[in-house]
């Protein structure tokens, strides 16, 4: 294991879950409260959703340690 | 990238330097904490302090979950893993944390199942594929995991699973902040307040810092263009005399914060009456515990855990470093026998502390050269 993750090159860290990286929404699982969701670079995870309202795909959330905090405004 | 270029544009960089140096006045010494980690990573990645004039300081807070996380607490954390059947799981940083007696990442390589994870779902996942295991999470991070825990715990419930369990670390971020401003070895003109915490917490619980300690504070996003911003709100508010808490963050950051994150913690999570900081000593109602609803799903009821305070190594200053009294290369094992390969402190281990970050990125320099 390199010494942070090797997602730190690219400013982010998922690997020590305290940095938010925002993630688009591939697929929704509504039942389950997840959603699938990639990164700029393809990689992907899945999300706990429960905190943001009617997540769709395609929509950019600010995701920290697996769990969407908020959804950004694509016209901020 | 959408929401990250617009802000490092270079000219409105240096556009907001120049207000920057017209808002200071000459002769006086201006002192801002950066209270998050993630600020402190992005100012030394960017380069952002050498945008400033000399007079403007930037002083590192405490807002690293890895780095306020005690040798003591590493040390449950290993005890646990060695007992028989259990998987421990816990973010990558967290296995390079020294505790008395090597790291996790030490323990692993003595035997323990220790496991990194992205996320506690990911824990859960494992625990589900190994239902013959005990799988414990190793919880830390202040309010912006914390929600994260809290969901996955209210799942495991749900889903009746009976071998998982989470140590829980988590820590609260105004305590620490509190505890700093009533510290005598520390005087500060404001704070750049934390961005991703405030998602969660939104911004009125910093109200305190204006209106019991007459500082202002400018919750601040990640990017340069933001951290330059904030600190230019600062000095705008003390060049004018206001003093109030600002959002600089709107785009992410509602100032009444997330309410169902703030709910499901309050579910699952009660207060500590004391948790104890590293370099910071014990605080008040600033460490989380599972709530008496969620007990049966503790590993600290669960497995018997040595919770001995150790002390920091001698030669660490990793709390002065984290009370920002002193700068990371004052430290005297910085970079020499403590670096992010071999770290003695928690402030060398993740890209968040404050020394990794001025290792990382090459701030060795004892005077700043004026812009």
């Amino acid at each position: 294991m390199s010494a942070a993750g090797e997602h730190c090159g690219s400013g982010h860290c998922i690997t020590c879950g305290d940095d938010g990286v925002p993630m688009t929404v591939v697929r929704v699982d509504r039942d389950r409260g997840l959603a699938l969701c990639a990164l700029d670079d393809g990689s992907r995870q899945t999300v706990e959703t429960a905190l943001v309202e009617s997540v769709a795909p395609g929509d950019t959330l600010l995701v920290h340690a697996g769990t969407a905090l908020v959804r950004l405004e694509t016209a901020a | 990238m959408k929401f990250v270029d617009e802000f490092r544009d270079p000219e409105l960089g240096r556009a907001v330097s120049g207000e920057i140096l017209s808002l200071v006045e000459p002769g006086r010494h201006y002192k801002v904490m950066e209270v998050c980690g993630g600020h402190t990573h992005s100012i030394y990645k960017y380069g952002i302090d050498d945008l400033l004039p000399a007079n403007v300081e930037l002083v590192h807070g405490p807002g690293c979950p890895v780095c306020v996380i005690p040798m003591g607490r590493v040390d449950d954390g290993i005890a646990i893993a060695h007992e028989d059947g259990v998987i421990f799981t816990c973010f990558g940083d967290m296995m390079r944390v020294p505790g008395s007696n090597g790291s996790l990442m030490d323990a692993k390589a003595a035997g323990a199942d220790i496991r990194m994870v992205y996320s506690p779902l990911d824990a859960l996942r494992i625990a589900k594929q190994n239902p013959e295991r005990e799988v414990v999470f190793f919880a830390i991070g202040f309010e912006t995991t914390a929600p994260s825990t809290a969901l996955t715990l209210k799942r495991a419930r749900a889903e009746g699973l009976k071998n998982f369990s989470v140590m829980c670390s988590h820590v609260t971020i105004v305590p620490p902040v509190r505890a700093l401003l009533e510290s005598p070895d520390l005087r500060l003109d404001g704070f750049i307040g934390p961005g991703h915490v405030s998602t969660v917490v939104g911004a009125r619980p910093f109200e305190f810092i204006p209106a019991d300690y007459g500082r202002p504070v400018v919750i601040a996003g990640f990017e340069p263009l933001d951290i330059l911003q904030a600190i230019q709100m600062i000095l705008r508010q003390l060049a004018t005399g206001r003093c109030e808490v600002e959002n600089q963050y709107k785009r992410v950051v509602p100032y009444e914060g997330n309410l169902r994150a703030l709910e499901v913690m309050a579910e699952v999570f009660e207060l500590r009456p004391h948790f104890e900081w590293r370099g910071l000593g014990f605080i008040s109602h600033s460490g989380l515990k599972l709530s008496a609803a969620y007990s049966e799903l503790d590993a600290e009821e669960r497995f018997a855990v040595p919770g001995v305070r150790v002390a920091d190594p001698k030669a660490c200053q990793c709390g002065e470093v984290l009370k920002g009294v002193i700068k990371p290369w004052e430290c005297k094992v910085f970079g020499t026998a403590c670096t992010p390969e071999r770290p003695i402190g928690t402030c060398m281990v993740s890209s968040e502390g404050a020394c990794a970050a001025y290792y990382n990125f090459g701030r060795f320099a004892r005077e700043r050269e004026v812009v």
